[in-house]
């Protein structure tokens, strides 16, 4: 890219802003408000982290683990795997997250009532943010299982020949050939899911959760000024979306080695 | 001596991509015995079976019928067990194998290449398992080229190292499926000498190749297929001066 155009794509990030600037004033955005809120909607982002991180390691074990079950020959891990993708896949994510946290309590009921102990029946009535870990992770295990054995069959079938000419079993074959090299295929898929997840762990403030956007509509509505705290809001998410698409440059970068002539 | 491959009978059938439903024999019961430091060149049309015969030896291609033993340890074909799983492993840390396509580890250097087979199968320590290394990497001429990564690497120098990565097992015997094929013919020479010395240090190797500079000068007997089945089987001075077979006098006029 030349000199100039990168000049020209400069003065149209700035017009765009601009012209923000000037429609918030039209609608009379209450500055001083926003500020003054800005420090409450940012200790939601802790909650925000934290759900999509751990949701984020749990989907990737998921993942691991359904890609695993669908490549293998055995029929039951197989059917497994694939009934559980197609009716992730197949189902709105929000109904899955009431499914968790609405309908798993009267599972626990109904258990109590054949019988089960309540200590039983009490470990189905999860909290809000176990409850949208849970979600989120069984949401995107299902989506990743996929990318994860599109990862795993991309490896060419020459590796497996080699490793296991080598006297290895499939599972180490699996662990030290197969594995590490699709891995590094899955990292920009992934990458995007953990970015999609970030902005998805919003769902948990339906929950009450009292995350970034639980807190931004909370506030917003007592005083009619939502647009205000959604901005805010939204901005924090894109902070935080550039910052991770930052760290999966490197990531790639790194893990790139032995592809580079 | 007793022969240190023995295959009794050998088939092996896949499903005929052309026609639905029907089966293709590709090993046409075949019987082979192998000495211990002789080295057999497979030759043959594309299709013949040879490099599935090859592959069936360390069976990576399941036979449908038959026995194949090496060193002393005997499989059957067909049938599954435990005990089976094991003597196959067994069967191929004894057969080095090396691909037409070199098929090393991308995401490895040279050495750990090398020593993976060790350390993941033979459970060395890492120590041990570099000194072995380094020795089969300045045996094929490429220690210097131990911390490079595959891709920069000429396929050659591929070629050698994944029989570095064979040969660090200490093999009882090397199969060599098309090892020569892929290569730009002025990378061809560097890998054919290591086999060449290879050869001479008495491992006993089964070799699919139509390399006819190492056929001539290093093979003890060279075998044509056909269809599946052994046609003709004599040492080169006598395959390439006087064949005995129609089909083997017509082929060898297209390689020769």
């Amino acid at each position: 890219m030349n000199r100039g155009y990168v000049l020209k794509l400069a003065l149209v990030w700035v017009a765009i802003f601009v012209v923000l600037a000037i429609t918030f004033r039209l609608l009379e955005f209450d500055l001083p408000f926003m500020l003054n809120w800005t420090g409450f909607l940012f200790k939601g982002i802790g909650y925000t982290i934290l759900v999509s991180a751990i949701s984020i390691l749990f989907s990737v074990l998921l993942a691991l683990i359904g890609a695993l079950a669908r490549l293998s020959k055995n029929p039951i891990a197989n059917g497994l795997s694939t009934f559980y993708v197609s009716f992730i896949r197949g189902t709105p994510q929000l109904v899955q997250v009431y499914m968790i946290y609405l309908g798993l309590p009267q599972v626990g009921q109904s258990l109590e009532a054949l019988g089960a102990p309540g200590w039983l029946a009490d470990l189905f009535v999860l909290p809000a943010i176990p409850s949208g870990i849970l979600a989120l992770s069984i949401n995107y295990g299902a989506y990743m299982t996929e990318t994860f054995r599109a990862g795993i069959q991309s490896i060419h079938e020459g590796q497996r020949e080699a490793a296991l000419s080598l006297g290895m079993t499939q599972g180490q074959c699996m662990r030290r050939i197969i594995l590490p090299q699709a891995l590094r295929i899955v990292i920009p898929p992934v990458g995007n899911d953990f970015i999609a997840m970030l902005k998805d762990s919003s769902l948990v403030s339906l929950m009450g959760v009292m995350e970034l956007t639980w807190r931004a509509t909370k506030v917003g509505r007592r005083y009619f000024r939502s647009l205000e705290l959604l901005s805010v809001a939204a901005i924090f998410y894109w902070i935080m979306t550039i910052i991770l698409q930052t760290v999966q440059g490197r990531v790639e970068e790194r893990l790139g080695r032995g592809r580079k002539r | 001596m007793a022969p240190i491959i023995k295959v009794r009978n050998l088939h092996k059938r896949f499903k005929d991509p052309a026609r639905r439903g029907e089966w293709l024999e590709v090993i046409h019961g075949i019987d082979l015995d192998v000495e211990p430091g002789e080295v057999v060149v497979l030759i043959g049309r594309s299709g013949a079976g040879k490099s599935t015969l090859l592959r069936c030896l360390n069976f990576l291609e399941e036979p449908d019928d038959g026995t194949v033993e090496i060193d002393g340890v005997e499989i059957q074909a067909g049938e599954h067990s435990r005990e089976r799983t094991r003597h196959i492993i067994d069967i191929r840390t004894k057969a080095g194998m090396v691909f037409q396509s070199y098929n090393l580890f991308p995401h490895m250097t040279a050495l750990q290449n090398v020593i993976e087979g060790l350390i993941t199968v033979k459970k060395w320590d890492r120590d041990r398992a570099i000194a072995k290394a380094e020795e089969e990497l300045s045996w094929v001429g490429l220690l210097d080229k131990r911390d490079e990564y595959p891709i920069r690497l000429s396929g050659g120098q591929q070629q050698r190292i994944a029989i570095a990565r064979g040969l660090a097992m200490e093999p009882k015997i090397m199969l060599f499926d098309e090892p020569t094929s892929a290569l730009d013919p002025e990378l061809i020479g560097e890998v054919v000498e290591v086999m060449e010395r290879l050869a001479r240090e008495g491992m006993t190797m089964v070799v699919v190749s139509h390399e006819m500079h190492f056929v001539r000068d290093v093979a003890n007997r060279v075998i044509f297929m056909d269809g599946g089945v052994f046609v003709e089987d004599a040492p080169p001075s006598v395959m390439f001066t006087n064949p005995k077979d129609e089909n083997t006098r017509q082929f060898l006029t297209h390689i020769l």
